[in-house]
């Protein structure tokens, strides 16, 4: 298929979001800047394996092989993108990497529009001239567990026995919740409420995924490579004193710094394996959201050979933040205990170009939306000072807090 | 009743006082351990452990070995727990929902048997002609008032139940079914109940 690309600047203020025509978009946006798309000009589904990362990666290369690209802006995420959301299983199908009819993006202050034409289709709808009005909405309603939780518990039980033997340090399980509406969930109606709730989060949409997430997998900007791992959370003050004692017996505690130590560990020895040089914060700093405040590690390195965004986010997928350590061990652990097909949740979601330069999250805190029913996901990490009951909380006060950003109300709490 | 509250009464409180320690007790039979307990509910041990953790189920008390004992009563407050799971109610909401009662059920507990001592007992020992006669008044009035409380708590929340629930369920009715007539479930809507 032979594909005519043309980036120009766009004269337009609006959030990203705004801009889209249809309520099925796909996005990757934060502080007002990134990338928003719509309609398909190709759908490459890599199908299962280790390799759905690269599979995706080689089939948008072979499309731009025969784009013609006409690009006046030349900055990352113009020309020909992907949006990509893949599942975390590497035995699961629905791995997805999306090429839009049209994208628009910004960065630094510079927007733009790219249009993606395949020779002879008909032409792309073009930016809403206003932002579509938001839908009628229903909150969400419980509609069952892939395990009920009472289960959930006593798998979180038996991997503390794990731990305790020695068999594995940290393993993450997860949880979800179905639930139903009486008005079909609107993706892009959610998206633009999430990056109102959490402006400092990267915003993603990608085939039905939607969510607002804290973490950078990671984003190559030709050899220069950046991350942040996030693990170990405490809740928010509701004053300023409180909050920053809350702050720092999350920095003190054990058991968190643990939590923690497993995920940035787990980062610092996959990019050590692909820079030259590799440099991170000497000790975990606080990362404040709306509703939670994490322990946070930022990465930046210089690649030593050229390797793209997804062949660098394959080896750190699944990182200890979602999977555990050692990692081998921690997933054949998830696929024993969890009884859950966790989908594209906890999978790398992000945009790549065909150069390789790209942005990646991990898809935590989404909803997964099909008409007028979703599935929700929450995990939490457990290491040997876990509760089993305080991991069913924390679980549950997440689920609450997506379960409130669904809602039909906008004071989500 | 707390595991480590005293099982004899204190020798230091006078014939009334101590006879009504005695009452408050409450050495009724004790006949699981913690495995025992799991055993006749059908619960695991650790389900149980992380709901004593919780602080929603105590020991009736510690045994000469220091091993937790749980009577009859709390095996029927387990299953009474296990019947709602079984009705559907998640387990994380179930224990949110103890902790709220706990709370509120704290607070109360606090009062009435402040109101207790205040207003039953003080004047007893203020009245009453000798010792024999104030342990008769006290241990009767105690006998009487626990589980006269007891129903009073459990038909206040009976009726709160039974209002909101029917403010509820006219306020937030459900009419027709999901409106996803058009899209194909996936099958992932629909997962175990």
């Amino acid at each position: 298929m032979k594909l005519r690309v043309r980036t120009v600047t766009l004269d337009h203020r609006s959030p990203l979001l705004d801009l889209s025509p249809v309520h099925d978009a796909v996005a990757w946006v934060r502080d007002g800047e990134g990338l928003v798309g719509w309609g398909t000009a190709a759908r490459i589904e890599p199908g299962r394996g280790a390799d759905r990362f690269v599979s995706a990666d080689a089939a948008l290369r072979d499309l731009a092989s025969d784009a013609e690209v006409e690009d006046h802006v030349g900055l990352p995420g113009t020309g020909l993108v992907g949006f990509g959301s893949f599942t975390f299983d590497e035995a699961a199908a629905g791995s997805v990497l999306l090429v839009p009819r049209v994208v628009v993006g910004r960065r630094h202050g510079t927007t733009w529009l790219t249009a993606i034409d395949p020779v002879g289709a008909d032409p792309a709808p073009d930016p809403a001239p206003q932002r579509l009005p938001s839908p009628p909405r229903d909150r969400p309603r419980y509609a069952g567990s892939s395990k009920p939780d009472v289960h959930w518990l006593e798998a979180v039980a038996t991997a503390l026995d794990r731990i305790r033997t020695g068999d594995v340090g940290k393993v993450v399980l997860a949880r979800d919740h179905a639930v139903w509406s009486r008005e079909p969930f609107d993706p892009l109606d959610l998206a633009r409420r999430l990056t109102g709730r959490f402006p400092s989060c990267h915003t993603f949409l990608v085939a039905g995924l939607v969510g607002a997430t804290p973490e950078l997998l990671l984003a190559r900007s030709g050899d220069l490579v950046r991350s942040r791992a996030l693990a170990g959370t405490a809740a928010r003050g509701k004053d300023e004193a409180r909050d920053a004692s809350l702050g720092s017996a999350l920095l003190a505690s054990d058991k968190d710094r643990r939590e923690h130590a497993y995920a940035a560990d787990s980062v610092r020895e996959v990019l050590g394996g692909f820079c030259s040089d590799l440099t991170h914060d000497p000790r975990p700093t606080l990362v404040r959201l709306d509703n939670v405040q994490h322990l946070g590690t930022a990465f930046t390195g210089t690649l030593a050979a050229p390797h793209t965004s997804l062949e660098i986010v394959a080896a750190l997928h699944p990182t200890a933040a979602v999977g555990g350590s050692p990692r081998d061990t921690a997933l054949a652990l998830i696929r024993e205990l969890e009884g859950l097909d966790r989908g594209r949740y906890a999978g790398p979601v992000g945009w790549t170009d065909p150069a390789g330069d790209g942005e990646w999250g991990i898809a935590l805190r989404c909803a997964e939306l099909a008409g007028a029913r979703a599935r929700l996901f929450a995990g939490g990490g457990i290491v040997a000072a876990s509760l089993p009951e305080a991991e069913l909380e924390e679980t549950r006060l997440k689920l609450l807090a997506m379960q409130a950003a669904l809602g039909a109300t906008d004071d989500a709490s | 009743m707390p595991a480590d509250s005293p099982s004899t009464p204190g020798d230091h409180l006078d014939a009334p006082d101590a006879a009504l320690a005695a009452a408050v007790a409450d050495d009724g039979a004790a006949p699981f351990d913690l495995d025992g307990l799991a055993a006749e509910v059908g619960a695991t041990r650790s389900l149980l452990e992380s709901v004593e953790r919780a602080g929603l189920l105590m020991a009736h008390h510690l045994d000469a070995d220091g091993v937790k004992r749980y009577s009859a009563a709390d095996a029927q407050a387990v299953r009474a727990g296990m019947t709602l799971l079984d009705a559907g109610l998640p387990l994380a909401e179930l224990l949110d929902l103890a902790r709220r009662t706990d709370t509120a059920i704290r607070e109360v507990a606090h009062h009435a048997v402040d109101a207790f001592l205040r207003f039953v007992r003080d004047p007893v020992r203020g009245t009453a002609g000798s010792d024999d006669e104030a342990t008769q008044r006290l241990v009767t009035a105690y006998e009487q008032m626990l589980p006269a409380t007891e129903r009073l708590v459990a038909h206040h929340l009976r009726r709160c139940l039974i209002a909101e629930a029917a403010q509820r369920v006219d306020a937030e009715q459900i009419t027709g079914e999901p409106a996803d007539g058009q899209e194909p479930a996936e099958g992932r809507g629909g997962a175990a109940r």
